[in-house]
């Protein structure tokens, strides 16, 4: 990091935590503090959505995603667009009319406390652990890779937060969000010019996507029908729509966003907006990945990204092994330049059967490197056993530092900070307004009024302290970090079923919603433990058997909550 | 008018997926 790379990021995060302070000052209410006043227009509803979504670790990870595995991952968004649609006729209407500050006060008027109260707990429980390992994950990767103490990284990013989204609240959030996206859209945008303008000049972006294609990185759609696969169209239509519905139309980090809309209007513009542009962002992003991988076929990249487990190679006895390997990858990847040069000067000659014959020695070479790279991967999970050494979340950030000219080198790192802030702050926002509503509020008889914002203040700064305690532990959990984010993706199906029945299955009451989605629950938990099949589908199955559960139970219901006639 | 807006936003999904097809397909 040079001078200017530090000025660039000081400016950048300056500017965020000063306009968050300033634009969320005079919140004077609960109601306004939880709700930001209910004013907010059409773009900065789509802008705040997008930024909650929108963690560091997302684009560090997927460039890194693009370049070991190719562009199907956008598959993942499918189910977004349609969700939104469905969500903006459906419950965006309702929340409005009904006045909620949350989505969970709507199980208690429709079923009972208890449903209400599960629905709150497993949000605060699943968001509470995913926004410690939101701040921890990025930090992770900025100190292994700059040296900088992890411990500090996640101290300053905290506190940071906490200025503008203790004080300021919801409106504090959104505005801080419109800033960093700004930040993150340029540090992104320049990042992918500045890499098709870095390879060689003989290289067209036509040559490029075409080398990214022959070796299987635009591979954007899998139209294979296939459960046991992660990311598919049939997974990304269906199991992403019901994700996502139970996403933006549940979780109260994403419905907080949308209730502070002025009106059914901009909450539904804000929705759409984000419908509309979330599926070709993470497109962009993803061949910003293709293109750091096209780059490496003309320069050598290390065997492996992350220095951190090499470091633990080289100093055990398979050093010299480890070594050994690291001189055949190079000029595995040598020979792969130069087939690749020969691949480019082929397409160029225009004859068929020439680029042909050269895009398979391309595929041969690069199958000769990936020999290598695994044989090194290898040694490297012997030396660091029970963990699952992955190189992915570097790829782009190691690439960066080593290939991106000054200025830009901070404003990516900018970027990187401002997405850890954006996600934590919209998190811990929603922490704090489910604590005020639905313990404080309801169950020891809060008031609204300037009490409630102090109330507000505190939850929200526990909450960040909790997610931070939460991140400098994470160091410790080593492979737990998964079953952290796999914690969300078993919860959501469930909550999807439990408001789908409030919403659409009449004859259910009480607490049979509740009992249903404990059953539920275990058939999704065994699904995780017994069964292959990729996590997406458990949003269907979680929210089918909720739904399916309810109408069975509601036939032997107790007869004072019977449905009138 | 609140319809038409949601079959934009649908078409446009149903556009990139065809865009996507022809991505896939020609650098494959």
């Amino acid at each position: 990091m040079s001078r200017l790379d530090w000025a660039v990021l000081i400016a950048a995060l300056l500017f965020v935590v000063l306009w968050g302070l300033y634009k969320g000052r005079g919140a004077a209410t609960g109601e306004g503090y939880i709700g930001g006043g209910r004013d907010h227009r059409w773009w900065l509803i789509g802008l705040s959505i997008v930024a909650t979504q929108t963690s560091a670790i997302t684009f560090l990870s997927t460039p890194g995603q693009a370049y070991v595995d190719g562009m199907r991952f956008v598959q993942f968004y499918f189910g977004l667009p349609l969700a939104a649609v469905l969500l903006s006729i459906t419950v965006i209407p309702l929340y409005h009319r009904l006045k909620v500050s949350t989505a969970y006060e709507i199980l208690e008027a429709r079923f009972d406390l208890k449903t209400r109260l599960l629905a709150a707990s497993l949000f605060l429980i699943q968001r509470g652990l995913a926004v410690g390992i939101t701040i921890f994950a990025p930090a992770l990767v900025l100190s292994v890779l700059l040296g900088w103490s992890l411990h500090a990284n996640i101290l300053l990013v905290g506190t940071l937060v906490m200025l503008y989204t203790v004080t300021g609240g919801t409106k504090a959030v959104a505005w801080a969000h419109s800033s960093q996206m700004l930040i993150i859209a340029c540090g992104m945008l320049l990042a992918g010019i500045m890499t098709a303008h870095r390879l060689p000049a003989h290289v067209s972006l036509s040559d490029a996507l075409h080398v990214a294609g022959g070796l299987g990185r635009l591979n954007v759609i899998d139209t294979h029908f296939d459960l046991h696969s992660r990311y598919n169209l049939w997974s990304g239509f269906i199991g992403g729509t019901f994700l996502m519905l139970s996403y933006f139309g549940t979780d109260q980090s994403q419905v907080q966003r949308y209730l502070a809309g002025s009106s059914v209007t901009q909450s539904r513009l804000g929705l759409l907006l984000n419908g509309m542009i979330k599926v070709p962002l993470q497109f962009l992003i993803l061949l910003l990945g293709a293109l750091v991988f096209v780059f490496y076929q003309f320069h050598t990249p290390p065997l492996f990204f992350n220095p951190g487990p090499v470091k633990q190679v080289m100093a055990g006895p398979d050093a010299g092994a480890y070594r050994a390997l690291e001189g055949d990858f190079a000029r595995a990847r040598e020979h792969q330049s130069q087939v690749a040069e020969a691949y480019v000067t082929a397409r160029h000659s225009g004859d068929p059967a020439t680029i042909a014959t050269a895009k398979g020695q391309l595929q041969q070479a690069h199958a000769a490197s990936e020999i290598v790279r695994k044989q090194g991967v290898a040694l490297i999970e012997k030396a660091n056993p029970g963990t699952n050494p992955s190189d992915t979340n570097y790829i782009f950030l190691a690439y960066v530092l080593s290939s991106l000219p000054v200025g830009l080198v901070g404003l990516v790192i900018a970027a990187v900070f401002s997405g850890s802030m954006s996600s934590m702050s919209g998190e811990i926002s929603a922490l704090g307004a489910t604590t005020v509503v639905d313990l404080w509020r309801r169950l020891i008889g809060g008031s609204q009024g300037q009490r409630e914002v102090w109330v507000g203040r505190i939850a929200t700064f526990v909450w960040g302290g909790f997610a931070m305690a939460f991140a400098e532990y994470a160091a410790r959990l080593g492979s737990l970090i998964e079953a952290v984010n796999i914690l969300g993706s078993l919860f959501y199906g469930t909550i999807l079923g439990i408001f789908i029945t409030a919403f659409y299955v009449k004859r259910v009451k009480g607490g049979t919603a509740f009992y249903a989605a404990l059953v539920a629950e275990v058939g999704v938990v065994a699904c995780f433990k017994f069964t292959a099949i990729s996590f997406l589908w458990y949003n269907v199955i979680g929210c089918v058997a909720v739904v399916a559960l309810a109408w069975c139970f509601s036939f032997v219901q107790p007869a004072e909550v019977q449905p009138c006639s | 008018s609140w319809n038409r807006l949601y079959a934009v936003v649908v078409g446009e999904l149903l556009l990139l997926l065809l865009l996507f097809l022809i991505f896939t397909w020609a650098f494959s």
